[in-house]
């Protein structure tokens, strides 16, 4: 039962009864005081009139006249009196001079029974008058018609107020009991997912409201954190794999140095296992670059880089390289070439391709660069006179450790392509390799938006 | 050499992996320098009463984030250089770390090497006065012409090999790491896997190297490279 008013759906189903109760009760409210005031207002200038009209007629007059209204016209005079200068009694239905001052206007009288009278008056409003002869007239008017007419009002809103509250309450009630069944099954379902059910996914339902759309969004989001679990599965495979084989290494670079006899044997083998360390780092730095690059934060503060200016950089950065092995780097940029990104990691990227396309091409080959805008689109191709890339091969290259049978000699983490491919995507761009005839064309190019 | 370094400096070092911080410890008194492995707190109130030459500070030291005691420190005006280690990798992390008021940021993992050519140049850094002119045997290299003599003879450097000059001996004696000369000299700030750096010094030797005298840079094996001091 506590869990039930706990239940959103019933909160919002009281808070809808307290509103509308509270709505209700001010409309009848309004009306029950407009309509007093109203009657109120009439009655008080009847008897302001009727005051100020008898005020010239003779005492005689108003004798008769008293009596034909009290008798005929109740249901505009209800009191009527005449007292002398004295304020004694004279003629008419009470018999005292009501405490109100004698001013012609009127005024309201909730007693019931006046000092020194023997009337029993009804809640009235009265005006007193003098006359220019000195006696007072005092005419007075019930309220009973307007105060059982409010009565009326409040009972209509006493009467009405009840059923809505309960069908108010019965709807909220059948909205809670509903909705908290659906969460039920949703807190069910989490809860098997947490245990480690990862294929189950909420219940939608056939309806479409914002659990249903809730839930969907949820189970999207399950199958995405799926995915990526199952990615990650296979690059934690991928790691354990690379670093066994260089910790085996080391291994058993270390149990022979164990059993070296002399100092300077001991010292080429703590090298050698140095040098497989060294390389086991290289490999872990690179593959956290790549989880930073893929999974890090979307939102990097991207700004405008040039990439041709990136490009002119890393070209002076790798001309000695090039002119080392004896080849031919060109760069060909001819205007800036302007795109928002990140520009380390953008010149991260281009570094991959150009170190890749210098380590790949023998001496006294060709390596160009170019940095262009194709219909529009920013493009980065590096082209090389390499080794290039087997047919059978051209689908792998992008995929993590991945080493090409005739490339499996030059050093390298084979995450080089992969962090690129990595940066691209997150820029928005694609990642392509052409055959070069020989060697090979890699392309970066802006998605089409 | 200047007076300082008759007596040991003394390092802070804020490291909640006990094998790890060991290790730096080790690695920092084979060169010579006082090592106290210490928590943030004792590490701010030692930065705050000069106790610490440098402080070395993990990223996240017992769950807690050491970058906002060191902009507090900063704000309070504490000095004293720090070098941030971390595995936490990526750029927006350094440019964090750099901003909270970190000299340098290291990550992990890390050779042994790598962190002491840091501890080394940062304390170096200090002595850093404003001169117009380096020196190093008979080289001279002037930082307003922008000009390198080498015994009355002028050597023509492009730019990029200036700057690569400018920084060995902005450091003499000191171990320079390759990642150093990429961060430093080119503001690069990720690894290579070839072997560019090196064919930079080699074009540099080549220029600034006289026949007959041992090269002024030398290569520190499996560490980098050293601007020989005495040539």
């Amino acid at each position: 039962m506590l869990e039930f008013f706990r239940s959103s759906a019933v909160r919002v189903a009281l808070a809808f009864v307290l509103v509308t109760t509270a709505a209700t009760t001010a409309v009848f409210g309004l009306v029950y005081f407009r309509i007093g005031e109203a009657n109120e207002a009439r009655n008080r200038l009847i008897l302001e009139t009727e005051a100020a009209k008898s005020a010239n007629r003779s005492v005689e007059e108003l004798r008769s006249a008293f009596e034909v209204r009290l008798t005929n016209d109740l249901r505009r005079i209800d009191y009527a009196a005449l007292f002398d200068a004295n304020h004694k009694f004279m003629f008419g239905n009470i018999d005292v001079l009501l405490p109100i001052p004698v001013d012609g206007t009127s005024h309201f009288i909730a007693a019931t029974h006046v000092p020194g009278s023997i009337n029993q008056l009804e809640p009235a409003i009265f005006v007193a008058r003098e006359r220019p002869d000195g006696t007072v007239m005092l005419l007075g008017r019930s309220l009973l018609e307007t105060l059982a007419f409010r009565r009326i009002v409040q009972s209509a809103l006493a009467a009405g107020l009840a059923p809505m509250l309960l069908l108010a309450l019965a709807i909220g009630a059948y909205f809670a009991r509903r909705s908290s069944r659906r969460l039920t099954a949703i807190h069910d379902a989490i809860g098997r997912i947490m245990k480690g059910d990862t294929d189950l996914r909420l219940p939608v339902g056939s309806r479409h409201d914002p659990i249903a759309t809730i839930s969907r969004d949820v189970n999207l989001m399950l199958d995405e954190i799926g995915r990526l679990l199952v990615q990650l599965k296979g690059v934690g495979d991928n790691i354990a794999h690379d670093l066994r084989s260089p910790l085996a290494v080391v291994h058993a670079q270390l149990e022979r140095g164990l059993e070296s006899s002399s100092d300077e044997q001991l010292r080429a083998v703590t090298k050698q296992a140095l040098a497989h360390i060294d390389k086991a780092m290289l490999t872990v730095a690179a593959l956290l670059r790549l989880a930073d690059v893929e999974y890090g934060p979307k939102s990097r503060n991207f700004q405008s880089i040039d990439l041709s200016a990136i490009c002119a950089d890393l070209f002076e950065f790798y001309e000695p390289l090039a002119e080392s092995k004896s080849i031919k780097m060109t760069l060909e940029t001819h205007s800036p070439v302007q795109m928002l990104g990140d520009g380390d990691l953008m010149r991260e990227a281009v570094s991959n391709l150009i170190g890749n396309a210098i380590k790949f091409t023998p001496e006294n080959g060709a390596v160009s660069i170019s940095v262009i805008r194709e219909d529009g689109l920013p493009v980065v191709r590096v082209r090389d006179s390499g080794i290039g890339v087997e047919p059978a091969e051209r689908d792998k290259i992008f995929q993590r450790f991945y080493r090409t049978s005739s490339g499996h000699r030059v050093p390298g983490s084979g995450l080089g392509l992969s962090i690129t491919a990595a940066i691209a995507n997150l820029h928005e761009f694609d990642l392509r390799f052409n055959d070069n005839n020989p060697g090979a064309v890699f392309e970066m190019i802006g998605r089409r938006k | 050499m200047n007076k300082a370094e008759n007596r040991p400096q003394t390092i802070v070092l804020v490291e909640d992996e006990t094998e790890m911080a060991e290790e730096i410890k080790g690695e920092l008194e084979s060169k010579g320098y006082l090592v106290r492995i210490a928590s943030i707190a004792q590490a701010a109130d030692a930065a705050r009463v000069g106790d610490a030459a440098m402080m070395i500070m993990d990223r996240i030291v017992f769950g807690e984030d050491s970058l906002n005691t060191l902009e507090v420190l900063r704000k309070e005006g504490v000095k004293v250089p720090v070098l941030v280690i971390s595995a936490l990798s990526s750029v927006d992390e350094k440019v964090k770390g750099l901003k909270a008021g970190g000299d340098d940021y290291l990550t992990k993992p890390f050779a042994m090497v790598e962190l002491s050519a840091r501890v080394e140049a940062m304390l170096r850094r200090l002595d850093d006065v404003r001169t117009t002119k380096l020196h190093v045997g008979d080289l001279e290299m002037d930082l307003i012409e922008k000009t390198v003599h080498r015994g009355g003879t002028r050597i023509d450097l492009l730019p990029r090999e200036f700057r690569l000059l400018e920084y060995f001996l902005r450091h003499p004696g000191r171990v320079i790491t390759r990642a150093m000369l990429l961060q430093e000299v080119w503001q690069y700030h990720f690894s290579l896997e070839t072997n560019v750096v090196d064919v930079h010094i080699s074009n540099l030797r080549k220029k600034i190297d006289t026949k007959g005298t041992p090269s002024l840079i030398v290569n520190i094996r499996g560490a980098g490279f050293m601007l020989n001091a005495h040539a």
